[in-house]
């Protein structure tokens, strides 16, 4: 360590005050955004989806995730990107870039454990085809510590649960990067739903029935004990297979579905998800609808709005969502209304923090 | 001096184009649905009224097929505009349940006939009946299934056609009722107390995004799906191929989508128009109502030519129109992950 960045990391332990989100703003939401001229930014939102802070990004985001404590968060590239970014959301700038390492890359989201001290990432071995998961320890400015396997091929979404159990949708669809997007083993992919630990591995995965093996798991959210998993259909379209799983540890998955005409125009491919108040959300922009179902799995509402994507729980109970035109609408039952509209399109997902 | 006045020139010239651009999107919208929309929701419901009429007059095969073909054509007009109206209690597909891969409109049909399912005697009911038993591809079955379309006045199926289409009229004038509603939305888009469409610009992306879906149903459903691949062409999975309308609704849809180009619009598309006439007198020339021609390796590759030119269409509209509204599809939902 030079003589510059050992005074510096004096500085930021011993005499600066430890920072939290409050002195980002207290952010209610982190979401990725296309502006107008064409440049990328993160953005902190309020309760209401009122700007709070932007921090310019230098690629597309995908998705990020907000440090437990510090206010820090890490932003993603679009898979298969092969970076994410630390920002400090208090100073607006990056503090650290993450790589992926050689033969391998990210998906876009990310998870922190541990009380925030470890990051875990969801990662391709690119030769192999196998999932894997990424360790970085924060405290030593986000060194590469380790990684394990994810249960699966394709990881993609994470979260963690109570008691630092992880959650991992492994999607099933291997890709290249030389070949971009293209899905190479459409025929033969098992998507699954594992849950592990870091020190003890995989302690359960859920297989959805073999018809429907062509129902990619990519996205997660949890509420009341019971982890949601939203679906994107890989198989010939119009189809109605559902699009939202519902599971509690160490039972069968409750699957969801509209009526047919409504599952339609899902067009086989849920964006996001997210629980909140006794509600599950799932938003398809290909469909321009977000479908609403009960705690029970039963459907609930269609609320029509064109390239909807981001949905994060709301502090009412009700639920935000983004679109790609630039709005932030909030809903409450079965009703949408707007809250915001700005002169940007927002990308995928909107992320709670805290 | 000079150079002072050369910067306010540009300038001038800056704010006009803004201004211009803006007006140009609210005309494009007014025009789009002044000329195309409502007058093609009121020709549906006119002719699906008629269609209704006629089966209540003489519910049999040859007696109702002038009626069944002119209510399709008029569908052919609007059935791009899924937006608003037509999206509600799933319209579109009890309208017109197409692509079927599953072959739910013949089982359903079948199913429907074999239980001589008394619930064709309530409008109400019928219209809580499976989406793929009603609509004009139910209607298809009845009226082209050797094995279906040979039934008298007594019959059940007559009474089947009759329920479908006064359901079929229903939907029409229900959605001609309630456009006016949504396109005053659409025309008050970023007003105050507009809570669907938000900003200005987000009435010309709708409309925009009907448009481009449209113009890609046609490519990549109504032709690709019967192209199949190489190895493997399709014909069977012509659209409407029973009542032999696979073609013919390629070329009205073409000419639909054109008209509310030529609205959106709202001034010359060089690049469109021609691109539009070559791909209509590609479809015509093709002289094969159900497409049939797929199944030979030249007869796939003139599809696949039709394909291409409704592609070109797509990019000149996408240059012509959504440049010019200042609108391009949809951030997300052209992402996917």
């Amino acid at each position: 360590m030079d003589r510059r960045s050992f005074l510096s990391s004096m500085l930021f332990s011993a005499a600066m005050p430890r920072l939290g989100w409050a002195d980002a703003g207290n952010p209610a939401y982190l979401a990725a955004a296309r502006e107008a001229d064409g440049a990328y930014a993160l953005y902190g939102l309020g309760e209401d989806g009122a700007e709070i802070f932007r921090i310019p990004l230098p690629e597309r985001g995908h998705a990020a995730t907000a440090h437990p404590s510090a206010p820090e968060a890490v932003g993603f590239a679009r898979r298969p990107g092969r970076f994410a970014l630390v920002i400090d959301c208090v100073a607006g700038r990056e503090t650290h870039r993450l790589h992926s390492p050689e033969g391998r890359h990210f998906y876009g989201h990310g998870a922190f454990v541990e009380d925030g001290a470890v990051l875990v990432t969801p990662e391709n071995d690119i030769e192999t085809g196998r999932g894997w998961l990424g360790l970085w320890a924060r405290d030593e400015g986000y060194a590469r510590i380790g990684e394990i396997p994810s249960g699966g091929v394709g990881p993609h979404d994470i979260l963690r649960l109570d008691g630092d159990v992880l959650v991992v949708a492994n999607g099933g669809i291997r890709t290249h990067p030389d070949r971009g997007r293209e899905k190479l083993n459409l025929e033969t992919m098992r998507p699954n739903l594992s849950y592990l630990t870091l020190r003890g591995g995989i302690e359960e995965q859920v297989e959805l029935e073999p018809e429907l093996h062509l129902a990619s798991i990519r996205h997660l959210a949890q509420a009341e004990g019971v982890v949601g998993f939203a679906m994107q259909w890989q198989g010939d379209l119009p189809d109605n297979a559902p699009l939202l799983g519902l599971h509690r540890r160490g039972e069968a998955p409750v699957l969801c579905a509209a009526d047919m005409a409504e599952q339609f125009a899902m067009e086989g491919y849920a964006g996001s998800v997210a629980m909140s108040g006794g509600q599950v959300a799932i938003t398809s922009p290909r469909g321009g609808r977000v479908h609403v179902f009960g705690m029970d799995g039963q459907f609930r509402a269609s609320l029509k709005r064109a390239d909807v994507c981001g949905v994060a729980p709301a502090a009412n109970g009700g639920l935000l969502v983004t679109d790609g035109m630039g709005g932030v609408l909030r809903i409450r039952g079965e009703a949408m209304r707007p809250a915001q509209s700005y002169d940007r399109a927002w990308d995928n997902h909107l992320i709670r923090v805290g | 001096m000079m150079r002072t006045s050369l910067a306010m020139r540009s300038l001038t010239i800056t704010l006009a184009l803004a201004c211009g651009l803006s007006g140009m999107a609210r005309a494009g919208v007014d025009e789009a649905l002044s000329r195309h929309v409502l007058p093609g929701f009121g020709a549906f419901a006119e002719s699906s009224a008629a269609l209704a009429a006629s089966a209540k007059e003489d519910c049999r095969a040859e007696a109702l097929k002038p009626a069944y073909h002119a209510a399709y054509d008029a569908w052919m007009g609007v059935s791009h505009l899924h937006l608003g109206p037509l999206e509600q209690g799933g319209r579109a597909l009890a309208i017109a349940f197409w692509p079927d891969t599953r072959g739910m409109v013949g089982r359903t049909v079948a199913g429907l006939v074999a239980d001589a399912d008394p619930v064709v005697d309530s409008a109400e009911d019928f219209a809580d009946v499976s989406v793929a038993g009603r609509g004009l591809m139910a209607l298809e079955r009845l009226l082209y299934e050797p094995h279906l379309a040979g039934y008298g006045k007594g019959d059940y199926q007559c009474r089947l056609a009759r329920a479908i289409s006064v359901d079929l009229a229903r939907m029409a004038r229900e959605m001609d009722e309630e456009w006016p509603d949504f396109a005053g939305l659409l025309r008050s888009a970023g007003a105050p107390g507009n809570d669907v469409f938000l900003k200005p610009e987000e009435a010309s992306q709708a409309l925009y995004t009907a448009l481009m879906s449209g113009l890609e149903f046609n490519r990549d459903q109504r032709l690709g799906r019967v192209m199949g691949s190489f190895e493997r062409p399709r014909p069977n999975r012509a659209e409407a191929r029973r009542s032999e309308r696979s073609l013919r609704n390629v070329v009205l849809s073409l000419e639909a989508l054109r008209d509310m180009a030529r609205a959106l619009a709202d001034g010359p598309m060089e690049d469109s128009e021609a691109a539009f006439a070559q791909a209509l007198e590609r479809a015509e020339a093709l002289d094969d109502p159900v497409l049939a021609g797929v199944a030979t390796p030249q007869g796939r590759l003139k599809v696949e030519v039709l394909a291409q030119e409704i592609r070109r269409i797509e990019e000149a509209v996408a240059q012509e129109i959504g440049v010019a509204l200042g609108v391009t599809a949809g951030f997300n939902s052209q992402d996917g992950d």
